[in-house]
């Protein structure tokens, strides 16, 4: 689909920061992105990362930095003009126009001949399953039926890259869910390069190749899910992806090879690590167990809330000189109760650890 | 919604009714008295008095002179007005803001000022006054108005759907013909039978910038002063009917206007609108 | 984080000036200038310059303003300006909000039908209006007639027309349609979940109007009201038809200075004296109702 002539990486970004008078929504952004790579742009709310996807398209200017597509300096290119196509995150379809008209906009544009424009109209529509959908007005269609109308009048330009701004957020769970797997198929039959924009990190992690996290106008991390997910690289990553635990703890004693942590007046061994002293032990609420006081040695606490999960339970207990709630995910039935005290345990390789600074929290 | 019971608001809204409608009403049956009474009672039904004007080289001339004039205000409004207006939706810098009072000012001034000055104007350029200067006093007062409307119109568009054209490699000239205006053009176009209906029947600045021509207005402004006949009703009567059905047909546009673009014109949708 | 987002959003839209699309703007700006502030500001300067019957010359002089200030009969005109155009203001407003009511709150089917008459009414000829009341007020008109064949009355109520009453209805008649649109428009925030929520809230009817709805009215109310009064105190053709002789105000004196008598300077005088009175009006006004609004949210507390 995209032009496969230029060499080196689909699209650059470097150093692009954007500034909204005192504002600071984007700082030292640096991005690579590989032809045919599904990359999604993670982080809550006002982190930048839609800030950053504009960039891309062109409604932005960044305040720094370059945006290149495909070897090409396009920083200063207004977006009509640039090889790119976004899915907005409301369905921006043409009131106007019928769904067949609304897809043909960008090649009528392009001057297109009929036959030509009609072609790819019923390409692009067959491929997001809207085959004889071509006479239908927006008014007609569902929420998700709209979006897939979004994604064909997109991908019918053949853009080199294709922009998706939380496309999903607007429409109902079970639709999201069938329309994740619709994106995915889609990116392996085009094979295009993909830029997503979410704030939903499970969804981040189905469809990526790789994900960047952003926090407040800056990337924190960049890699693939299972990397992102297993190994965070700072807490706020962990916090953010899988909803970890993130406590802060001591790590003294390096001996033969082994590392001891104190959390809450416990401690444990771990294998040996690079972090020494204040840092932050990462533990995944599913490698938790819970279970009945039996190790007076182990973490114990009190059950402070409870509630099923369908698959399992999931339970926060408060232990002593942990501030927060420590967060557990057990499949299989419970037995346990509210307000019950319990032993926290947990297989000492399945912990991460990272670094404190003092004044961080 | 539930509509309450409030006897006194609904008694003088039906008053209010009648004293609008009723005084209108008496003009126009009067229009087809048979003699040429304008008191009680009413003597018989003629249209003696119609085909009297209809007949008078005057009256239609107004009516054509009238006719022409709005013509060419309404289109020179829409393509002025339009076009600031889009300026005005579009930009977003201080600078609006000393534009915009000097596009609506003429609205606060009374036609008073308007006039006198625009005569002091053209008596100091040495311009003879004529149907040309009436235009140009027309146009400088209608376009405050069009400007409310279509201003009105353009910012309720969703701006998303400019971006996305834009996206689409449509460059602004190309997303105005193909995204904005297919979705405003009724509203713009009621609008402009708006200011031609306000320019046909605008008297208070045009009977100072007016030459030798007449417009309908003046013709019936000319002929309150010399004859008290029913021929005053029926010119009166046709020239309600004309601008009544301008308004109609406009009406008729914003609210197909209103569904074209996906909005709703009231203040609160009527309970049971489907969307 | 979520302040950040705020922040960008709003600092987004204050920040991106966007000058371009401002050039659009350009040939309705130029035509203005040329038509609209340029005569004006003629129309000043001749305000300061001297009579030359049907022209104007220097030297320049404030001769005219002293003359439009001292004369006894613009005073009684001005008077009479004030009268019409405040009396035409107060019950255009007052009866307007009433029928707005209605039409937000109690009209059902009937609401688009109601709204489509009245707003037809405002696009009825103005003169036609005019010489429609002159038929109705008029000694034999359907007034006087209706109340002699009554029997109520012997004589024609003469004080019905050219008088100033005469010349309030008919500008009642002309501008009741716009003010009802107006206050009708300005009901909008006025949803029905808004009262419910106060009544809700335990405010009783009098509690309602005072702290809910006559804040968010009065501004729309105010700005109709100025609106209306510029324009009837400033009307010189209603007065001409059915002012008779204690009708007459401001507007037509000036008329009557430029086009009759030639005095131009005097007319331009009067006319940037009215138009200062209106301003004033306007600022006094716009004083008051801050003062009100400011006392009624402090008390509310």
């Amino acid at each position: 689909m995209s032009d496969p002539a230029s060499a080196g990486p689909r699209v650059r970004l470097r150093d692009v920061a954007k500034r909204f008078g005192e504002v600071t929504a984007l700082e030292d952004v640096t991005l690579d992105i590989d032809d045919g790579e599904f990359v999604t742009l993670l982080g809550p709310s006002g982190c930048g990362k839609t800030t950053l996807l504009r960039i891309v398209a062109g409604f932005e200017r960044p305040s720094a930095g370059e945006v290149l597509l495909g070897g090409d300096d396009v920083t200063r290119v207004p977006p009509h003009r640039r090889p790119v196509n976004m899915v907005f995150q409301r369905p921006t379809l043409f009131p106007h126009l019928d769904v067949a008209a609304n897809v043909a906009f960008g090649p009528r544009i392009d001057g297109l001949s009929k036959a030509e424009i009609a072609r790819r109209v019923d390409e692009a529509l067959t491929l997001v399953r809207l085959d004889g959908f071509q006479p239908r007005r927006s008014h007609e269609l569902s929420g998700g039926q709209m979006q897939r109308v979004s994604l064909a009048r997109a991908i019918v330009n053949r853009p080199q890259v294709l922009l998706l701004d939380e496309p999903l957020s607007a429409l109902d769970l079970k639709i999201r869910l069938e329309m994740e797997v619709e994106l995915r198929r889609l990116h392996r039959e085009i094979g295009g390069t993909f830029i997503y924009v979410t704030h939903d990190q499970r969804e981040a992690l189905a469809l990526s190749d790789r994900v960047v996290v952003f926090n407040q106008g800056r990337i924190e991390q960049i890699g693939a899910p299972n990397e992102v997910y297993r190994r965070p690289a700072s807490p706020f990553v962990a916090r953010f992806v899988g909803d970890a635990n993130v406590i802060p703890v001591d790590v003294d004693r390096v001996d033969d090879g082994a590392a001891e942590v104190t959390v809450g007046g416990h401690r444990f061994r771990t294998p040996a690590s690079d972090v020494m002293g204040p840092a932050w032990l990462v533990l995944r609420p599913e490698v938790v167990g819970v279970s009945v006081p039996s190790d007076d040695r182990a973490l114990r606490g009190v059950v402070r809330d409870l509630s099923f999960r369908g698959t399992g339970h999931s339970y926060r207990v408060v232990v002593d000189g942990v501030r927060d709630p420590v967060k557990a995910e057990v499949s299989g039935g419970s037995g346990i109760d509210l307000g019950a005290t319990v032993d926290l345990t947990w297989d000492p390789e399945a912990c991460r650890l990272l670094p404190r600074d003092l004044d961080e929290d | 919604m539930q509509g309450r019971r409030a006897p006194v608001p609904t008694a003088i809204t039906i008053g209010a009714l009648l004293f609008l409608f009723v005084p209108l009403a008496i003009v126009v049956l009067f229009s087809f008295n048979s003699t040429g009474s304008l008191t009680f009672p009413f003597a018989g039904f003629s249209t003696r008095w119609y085909r009297q004007i209809i007949e008078s080289a005057a009256f239609r001339d107004a009516v054509v002179n009238s006719a022409f004039v709005g013509g060419v205000v309404a289109v020179t409004t829409l393509m002025l007005g339009t076009l600031a207006a889009y300026g005005l939706t579009r930009a977003s810098t201080k600078l609006r803001t000393p534009i915009a009072v000097l596009l609506f000012l003429p609205l606060t001034l009374p036609g008073l000022f308007l006039g006198l000055s625009l005569l002091v104007l053209f008596s100091r350029v040495e311009v003879n006054l004529s149907l040309g200067t009436v235009m140009i006093a027309h146009m400088v007062y209608v376009l405050p108005y069009y400007l409310l409307i279509a201003v009105a119109a353009l910012q309720r568009l969703d701006p998303a759907l400019e971006e996305a054209g834009a996206d689409l490699g449509a460059n602004t000239w190309l997303v105005f013909r193909r995204v904005t205006l297919p979705q405003v053009w009724p509203v713009l176009l009621a609008a402009s039978l708006l200011a031609f209906a306000l320019s046909f029947d605008e008297f208070i600045i045009t009977f100072f910038v007016i030459g030798a021509d007449s417009t309908l207005p003046l013709f019936i402004f000319s002929t309150l002063r010399r004859t008290v006949d029913p021929s005053v009703n029926a010119i009166s009567s046709l020239l309600l009917v004309i601008t009544l059905a301008l308004f109609a047909i406009a009406f008729v546009l914003t609210l197909r206007g209103s569904k074209t673009a996906g909005l709703s014109i009231d203040a609160e949708p009527i309970g049971g609108t489907a969307r | 984080m979520a302040s950040l987002a705020e922040a960008t959003t709003r600092s987004e839209a204050a920040e991106r000036p966007r000058v371009r699309p401002l050039i659009a703007t350009l040939p309705a700006v130029a035509w203005l200038l040329a038509f609209f502030a340029t005569p004006l500001v003629i129309f000043a300067v001749y305000s300061l310059l001297t009579n030359q019957l049907y022209a104007v010359g220097t030297p320049f002089t404030l001769d005219a303003y002293r003359d439009a200030l001292t004369s006894t009969l613009n005073r009684t005109l001005a008077r009479n300006s004030l009268e019409v155009g405040l009396s035409t203001a107060a019950v255009t407003v007052i009866v307007g909000l009433p029928i707005a009511y209605w039409l937000r709150f109690v009209a059902q089917r009937s609401r688009i039908a109601v709204l489509f008459l009245i707003a037809a009414s405002m696009f009825a000829s103005y003169l036609v209006r005019i010489y429609a009341w002159r038929t109705v007020l008029g000694s034999r008109g359907l007034i006087n007639s209706a109340l002699d064949r009554a029997g109520l009355i012997d004589q024609p109520l003469g004080f019905l027309l050219y008088s100033r009453f005469a010349v309030v209805v008919a500008l009642v008649h002309i501008f009741l349609p716009y003010v009802v649109l107006v206050l009708y428009a300005g009901m909008g925030p006025l949803g029905d979940g808004l009262l419910e929520a106060a009544q809700d809230l335990g405010a009783k009817s009098s509690l309602l109007w005072r702290r809910v709805i006559v804040p968010i009215m009065a501004a729309p109310a105010f700005s109709a009201f100025v609106f209306v009064f510029i324009l009837s105190a400033a009307d010189y053709v209603t007065p001409q038809f059915l002012g008779g002789r204690d009708g007459v105000t401001l507007g037509v004196q000036i008329q009557q200075n430029f086009i009759g008598v030639g005095n131009w300077p005097l007319a331009a005088a009067t006319s940037f004296l009215m138009l200062l009175a209106f301003v004033a009006v306007f600022a006094v006004g716009s004083f008051i109702l801050r003062r009100l609004k400011l006392s009624d949210i402090r008390l509310s507390s």
